[in-house]
């Protein structure tokens, strides 16, 4: 038999003759299969939060029962507020034994991660009057998938402000808990991350192993927390980036890049996304901006379902009037049947206030309801846009 | 539909598929995975800053979206096949070879079996290089590699079809020729 060996150039040779296969379906055909496999995924994505809402159905039915009792209950700080409170308030001890009793049947149900705010309060976000001596951070969140970027704030006690910010910052994105919260778990950044004085700048440096640079989800997905961090807690405007303090960091499809602006970006509308398996909504706002407040409440009656989204504006919840005075977006409330006062309805209070607060607005009144008060929302007045969405506590519970 | 989908659907289509099915070995996987791409670059477009060339950006999609279905068939084949050391991969994988390669001559059915000698990597990479004319420098992009890894990456995979495609010369002719003297 006769003997010959390929060389490397018509094994190259013949790679390039090598046929083309193609894809004989038509496009309609294709995008068509892109929503279907899309809601498949969904249906699939959704079995552990469909036993999720079978335990809100529950505890909504139990905080029915005594929803005029502790509606109307301040949030105490510490147990010792909420007993001299309730000795004060109520007329005999068998109320607060009742009140207690309810209170430990409800935690026995909610899943021990619903407790990452207060039960009663029902309230996900940060406001002022929760934060006393602190700083507030912000630190974003990819979701399991990586799809969206999840807001996760946390409140740090800063008395006189005497550490800098982005030292706190640093330090406590270490304590942050992705896993118990149903996110990925991205913290502590492989990444360090330094003020600059000179320019008001600040430097991220990352290892020359590091993986930030892999594949076009990881690179942007790093970029994005990096630009949102930076946006949500600092007036920082630009980011430099080096490696091991050399300039610039090395990504696969982005090519060497030394800075990042920090945009900033507003104009955002919230919706409620539900990690797997959890019963708490977060509040995640678009990634598109609006050119006005009107659309933006419109884009929240829609799911999004790709992006594991869902609408955090009820279809008949419809504003019938929107005016803007000295800051604060009055909302007139057309009578909805399906209007009631119940903690869906203060999720989608909350994403009005985030949204109206995207818009440079710092408080919103609503209108002709058919009730008074929304779970803690007096809504007999404006009320004031929350400082930062997503309240979680990171400090460890028993 | 979607004008970013029929943007995307005309000008890189084809090229994507080609790249899927050679990588996989399966039109019907690849027509799934390629669904699968859509998806991702769909939600993701508007994040896409133009640092990177769109179609290198979508085949660096392309390709996380097949190593993710790698890894997840690794896992159910390692659980429950592996121990029983099942050998047929190799017959499967000639049973599943497309037509269009089937009906081609020797030496480029040679390449295709021997393509299956490389890890997915260097596949990648030949099949980045050769079939879809990237330069070092974008198949570095799309891999998120330095420009010396894929020149190595590719030396190597090259060696390797050599190698192979000589093994299948020779296994082939020696049936051949038993063919023959049998006769």
């Amino acid at each position: 038999m006769r003997e010959f060996k390929w060389s490397d150039k018509q094994v190259e040779d013949i790679l390039k003759q090598m046929p083309v296969i193609k894809d004989y379906r038509n496009p309609e055909e294709i995008y068509q299969s892109l929503s279907t496999r899309s809601k498949k995924r969904k249906h699939l994505t959704w079995i552990l939060p469909s036993f999720a809402s079978t335990a809100v159905v529950v505890i909504i039915f139990i905080l029915a029962f005594n929803y005029q009792n502790w509606l109307h209950q301040p949030i105490y700080h510490s147990a010792e507020q909420k007993s001299l409170a309730l000795v004060k308030n109520t007329p005999s001890n068998l109320h607060l034994v009742n009140n207690e009793t309810k209170f430990d049947s409800i935690k026995k149900i909610v899943p021990k991660n619903f407790n990452r705010r207060t039960v009663t309060s029902l309230k996900t976000a940060i406001y002022k009057e929760n934060i006393k001596n602190g700083n507030v951070f912000t630190y974003w969140i990819p979701d399991i998938h990586g799809q969206i970027l999840v807001p996760i704030s946390i409140i740090v006690n800063n008395p006189g402000n005497q550490s800098p910010w982005l030292n706190l910052y640093n330090q406590e994105m270490n304590k942050l808990k992705e896993a118990e919260w149903g996110l990925s778990d991205f913290y502590p950044l492989k990444a360090t991350l330094k003020y600059d004085h000179q320019d008001n700048s600040v430097i991220v440096d990352v290892p020359a192993n590091h993986k930030y640079g892999q594949g076009a989800d990881s690179e942007s997905t790093f970029t994005s927390v990096l630009e949102r961090n930076l946006s949500s807690n600092s007036n920082i405007k630009k980011i430099k980036l080096t490696t091991n303090g050399k300039p610039g960091i090395m990504f696969g499809n982005f090519g060497l890049l030394k800075e990042l602006d920090v945009k900033g970006e507003q104009n955002h509308s919230y919706f409620l996304f539900f990690p797997a398996g959890k019963v708490t909504p977060f509040l995640v706002p678009s990634n598109e901006s609006f050119n006005d407040i009107k659309s933006a409440f419109e884009s929240m009656r829609k799911n999004r379902p790709i992006l594991g989204l869902k609408a955090s504006i009820p279809h008949d919840l419809i504003f019938k009037f929107t005016s803007i005075k000295n800051k604060t977006l009055f909302l007139t409330v057309q009578s909805s049947p399906n209007l009631v006062n119940n903690p869906v309805n203060v999720y989608t209070y909350e994403a009005i206030l985030l949204t109206a607060k995207e818009f440079g607005l710092e408080n919103v009144k609503l209108k002709n309801l058919p009730f008074k008060q929304l779970g803690p929302f007096d809504l007999t007045k404006a009320n004031e846009v929350p400082v930062a969405p997503n309240f979680c506590n990171i400090e460890n519970q028993p | 539909m979607d004008s970013v989908f029929d943007d995307l659907y005309k000008k890189y289509h084809q090229d994507l598929f080609q790249f899927l099915v050679y990588l996989v070995r399966n039109k019907e996987q690849a027509e799934d995975l390629v669904q699968e791409v859509y998806i991702r670059v769909l939600k993701s477009y508007r994040n896409f800053e133009g640092r990177s060339s769109e179609k290198t950006w979508l085949f660096s999609i392309a390709r996380n979206v097949a190593i993710d279905s790698f890894r997840k068939q690794k896992g159910w084949k390692t659980k429950i096949f592996e121990k029983f050391d099942f050998s047929s991969n190799q017959i499967k994988d000639e049973d599943l070879m497309p037509d269009e390669i089937t009906i081609q001559r020797e030496e480029i059915r040679w390449i295709y079996k021997s393509l299956l000698k490389c890890t997915i990597n260097q596949r990648a990479v030949i099949i980045i290089r050769y079939l879809q004319d990237f330069s070092i420098i974008e198949t570095a992009q799309i891999l998120g590699w330095t420009e010396s890894k894929v020149k190595t990456t590719q030396h190597r995979a090259l060696k390797i079809l050599r190698q192979e495609v000589e093994n299948l010369r020779l296994k082939e002719g020696y049936e051949d020729e038993r063919i023959q003297v049998e006769r």
